[in-house]
C-alpha cells in the first residue's frame, strides 16, 4: 500500500495523476486501462475540490493506493462537506448540443471506467471514495 | 498544458499540447473566448500532442461549440484525436457533437470549401 496526500487544489491534478499513473503501471494494467483509471481518479478530485470543499485551498485530499487480486483499490479521503456520488444523476449522453447538461458528468465517467464506485461519510473520517479496479475487466 | 493559435485565412487553429484538466482547462476557455469575442467563430482544435482531457477540458469545447454555433457558420472542429481521448469523448457522446477530422489540414480544407 502506497499513500499521498495532496493540497486540494488543481494544481496537484498533474502530481495526483503521475502518483496514480505509476501505481496502475506497477499493478500491470494496460496502458488504455492505465488511463481510464487516471481519468476516474482526475475526475474524483475535481469533484471532492468543487463540491466536498467547495472550493481550492480548503483542505487536503489523501488517496490511498493498494494493490488488490487482479486489481486496484484506490481510496481517496477529504475532510469536506459530505459528497455523495450516488446521488448525481446521470447526464443524458445523447441530448443535443442545446440542451446538454453539464452537470454529472465527472461522476458518469467514474462510474463507467471503473469496477466500483463506493461511497462513505463519517463525521471522524469525512468523506471516503473507494474505487476499484480489476485487469481486463 | 500549451498551446499555439494561428490565425488561417478561412478559420483559427489551436494546437494544444499537454493535460487538459480542470487546472489548465480556464486558460483554453479564455483563448478560445477571445477568438470568438473578435468575431472569429471557425475554430480547429488540433488535439494531437493533448495527453489527457477531462470532462472539464471536454465542456470548455462544448461552451466554446454553442457559443461559435450563435453565429452564422460558426463551428468548431476537431484534428488529430488520440485514441483514447476519442474513446472518452464517445463515452460522453461528445463525438456526435464535433466535426472530428484525422487530419488538421484537411480539416482548414473543410473550412475552405464550406464557406
Amino acid at each position: 500500500m502506497t499513500a499521498k496526500t495532496f493540497p486540494a487544489n488543481f494544481k496537484s491534478l498533474a502530481a495526483i495523476s503521475d502518483f496514480i499513473v505509476r501505481a496502475s503501471e506497477k499493478a500491470g494494467f494496460s496502458p488504455n486501462e492505465v488511463y481510464a483509471i487516471q481519468t476516474a481518479v482526475d475526475e474524483a478530485v475535481s469533484n471532492i475540490i468543487d463540491h466536498a470543499y467547495g472550493g481550492e485551498d480548503l483542505g487536503d485530499i489523501e488517496i490511498q493506493v493498494t494493490n488488490i487480486k487482479n486489481g486496484i483499490q484506490i481510496i481517496l479521503r477529504d475532510d469536506g462537506d459530505p459528497f455523495d456520488p450516488d446521488i448525481v444523476p446521470n447526464p443524458d449522453i445523447s441530448s443535443p448540443l442545446e440542451v446538454r447538461r453539464e452537470r454529472g458528468l465527472g461522476v458518469f465517467f467514474m462510474r463507467k471506467l471503473m469496477d466500483q464506485v463506493i461511497f462513505d461519510f463519517s463525521n471522524k473520517k469525512g468523506n471516503t471514495l473507494t474505487l476499484i479496479k480489476f485487469k481486463g475487466a | 498544458m500549451e498551446f499555439i493559435i494561428t490565425e488561417l485565412k478561412n478559420c483559427d487553429l489551436m494546437e494544444i499540447s499537454g493535460r487538459v484538466d480542470s487546472y489548465t482547462s480556464p486558460q483554453i476557455k479564455e483563448a478560445l473566448g477571445a477568438i470568438m469575442a473578435e468575431g472569429r467563430c471557425k475554430i480547429i482544435l488540433d488535439l494531437k500532442s493533448v495527453t489527457y482531457l477531462s470532462s472539464s477540458g471536454m465542456l470548455t469545447f462544448i461552451n466554446a461549440l454553442k457559443q461559435c454555433q450563435l453565429s452564422e457558420q460558426g463551428k468548431i472542429i476537431l484534428a488529430q484525436v488520440p485514441p483514447r481521448i476519442l474513446t472518452s469523448l464517445e463515452l460522453a457522446g461528445f463525438n456526435q457533437l464535433f466535426d472530428i477530422y484525422d487530419d488538421a489540414a484537411m480539416a482548414v480544407k473543410g473550412f475552405e470549401v464550406d464557406p
